[in-house]
């Protein structure tokens, strides 16, 4: 499809105008029925984390399924998410939580991990199901060692159990400087990359040949999906599969893999799921069952999506 | 004109020389063909002058050294490779054209100039009909179409083809054949190819390379004069063939034969 500038203009906006519109809305409810002060104001952040962090994580899933030409992985595939947690759950146990140091020892923790699923990946053949494989083994290795650790990190930090699963209860003021350092960072970093990671997706040398240099566009687009997601897993705990369903209907609601709309609109969509997700949580499973953390609900609708996926490429023969 | 200087490629881990002293001219706005066994080194040599490997020695296009040209050099040559994406991510033929014309292209939007571009050379080449379609679906035939014409949309003066031949049926290779040689009147096209008759009715212009070494760079006329060069590049014996209007070096079948029960 052709991407003039009015129809850039317009995708590029639409999830600017989506996390607008959506908390405007929250707080014109809430002032409609006469909810104030403490409450409305949780309430406002909380509509405001799901939907940054949704099109964040949904933007990482763009970088990493392009920049690897993989479209079964993700941040938390790779194991960004659980390296990050593992991070998380030593600096609380050695430190104590604070959102700063949390978050930057969760982007360290998140970026080795996935060096670790690239290198071992690629030592295998190097292949998108190489790197599936790779990622669920140090997905498996750090996500057991933060099982390991949440243990002790449950006597320093009472929320450490919540960010095995991924959780927006913890939707406090102090958190947006964050948050909106995740979104701004992937959601800028789109407009230098997106025509480098189209051109990346025809193969290195192809993209050599473009004058895209293949070796730094896959560092710039890794490292920032990689510290944007961990920082997220610092804050709310493992949310995983948002990145790898939204780019997924974004391609095929536009019927094209051109990143400089394919982005924004998975953007829109990572976010609305999570929303729909935590609101879910909130107005559905609270009056039964107490809430049910978001990332649990992403995952039993995102893990048949996955499944589907791989069925898929079973079925042509190509796993 | 592009011009080689003691040029040479090494592969590293494995150190393997895949070229070694290659010094060649090749005129402007001609199609020259690169021949030569398997492994001669043919795909190397484009790459070189693509400046997608490392070499020593020294190309010059135009004049001027390739390691000075920068982005320039993207503007002004295009090198076509084998496109290969997974089917899950939606790559459609369109996409591969508009992203092609990432170096001539300003912004980050498209403009009608784009779009233009991607139609004009899609008409001339048959693939109109194919825009819209996943890179997955299509045929080996329509996809080498394809690569030509993402090289074809930046509108280059310089094309290096790497085997354009290969996928095409009977009826699309002397179409291929006329259209490279008209391409040739206003740009300077380099192919490699294991095809003696296409490369014949093609070329005007022959380097021949055998283990990464320069056997022969001249004209048709003389090449066909003398079979020697691509006797000791492929050690079985050639005769002339008149095919058409062109006389033709092909391979001995009788040669060969007796080669195969050796």
């Amino acid at each position: 499809m052709l991407v003039n500038r009015k129809a850039l203009f317009f995708f590029s906006a639409l999830p600017l105008i989506m996390i607008t519109c959506t908390c405007a809305l929250t707080h014109v409810v809430n002032t409609g029925q006469g909810v104030g002060g403490y409450l409305a104001e949780y309430r406002f952040y909380r509509t405001l984390y799901t939907l940054m962090a949704g099109s964040a994580l949904a933007i990482a899933g763009c970088f990493l399924q392009s920049t690897l030409r993989n479209p079964l992985i993700d941040h938390y595939i790779l194991g960004v998410g659980s390296g990050a947690l593992f991070a998380l759950y030593l600096t609380v146990i050695l430190y104590e939580y604070r959102p700063l140091i949390v978050a930057l020892s969760a982007a360290m923790g998140g970026l080795f991990a996935l060096a670790l699923t690239v290198i071992v990946a690629e030592r295998i053949s190097g292949s998108d199901v190489a790197y599936v494989l790779s990622g669920i083994g140090i997905t498996s290795l750090f996500s057991g060692l933060s099982a390991l650790l949440s243990y002790y990190a449950l006597t320093r930090y009472p929320y450490a159990s919540l960010m095995l699963v991924g959780s927006f209860i913890l939707a406090t003021r102090d958190k947006l400087v964050y948050v909106a350092a995740a979104f701004i960072l992937t959601y800028a970093t789109h407009f230098v990359l997106s025509r480098r990671l189209n051109a990346l997706l025809l193969g290195d040398e192809y993209a050599a040949q473009l004058g895209v240099n293949p070796k730094l566009t896959r560092l710039v687009a890794s490292i920032t999906s990689g510290t944007s997601a961990s920082v997220l897993v610092s804050l709310f705990g493992l949310i995983g599969f948002t990145g790898i369903v939204a780019p997924h209907i974004s391609r095929l609601l536009l019927r094209t893999s051109d990143n400089r709309v394919v982005v924004p609109v998975a953007a829109t969509i990572g976010a609305s799921i999570l929303y729909v997700a935590d609101a879910f949580s909130r107005a559905v499973t609270t009056p039964v069952m107490g809430e049910v953390p978001a990332g649990a609900i992403v995952s039993v609708f995102g893990a048949p999506f996955f499944l589907l996926l791989i069925v898929k490429r079973f079925k042509r023969g190509k796993l | 004109m592009i011009s080689t200087k003691a040029l040479r490629v090494t592969y590293r881990p494995s150190r393997i020389e895949a070229i070694s002293d290659v010094s060649v001219e090749i005129p402007q706005r001609t199609t020259t063909c690169i021949v030569g066994p398997n492994a001669a080194g043919k795909t190397t040599l484009l790459k070189a002058i693509a400046r997608l490997v490392e070499y020593d020695g020294a190309i010059f296009i135009e004049g001027r050294d390739i390691s000075e040209l920068g982005k320039a050099l993207r503007r002004i040559l295009a090198y076509t490779s084998h496109v290969s994406v997974n089917e899950l991510l939606g790559v459609r033929v369109i996409d591969v054209l508009l992203t092609s014309r990432y170096p001539i292209s300003r912004g980050l939007a498209d403009s009608e100039e784009d779009l233009e571009g991607i139609y004009e050379v899609s008409r001339s080449l048959g693939i109109e009909h194919l825009l819209t379609r996943r890179i997955g679906e299509l045929s080996s035939g329509e996809l080498q179409r394809v690569v030509l014409a993402s090289a074809l949309v930046r509108r280059p003066r310089i094309l290096l083809l790497d085997e354009p031949d290969s996928h095409l049926d009977v009826a699309l290779k002397p179409w291929l054949s006329l259209y490279l040689k008209k391409l040739s009147e206003g740009s300077t096209v380099v192919l490699s190819t294991h095809d003696p008759i296409f490369a014949f009715h093609t070329c005007d212009y022959f380097i021949v390379l055998s283990h990464g070494k320069l056997l022969y760079s001249g004209p048709y006329e003389d090449l066909i004069n003398n079979a020697t060069f691509l006797e000791k590049a492929y050690g079985i014996g050639f005769t002339r063939v008149e095919l058409g209007d062109r006389v033709v070096l092909l391979p001995l079948y009788s040669a060969l034969k007796a080669h195969v029960g050796e």
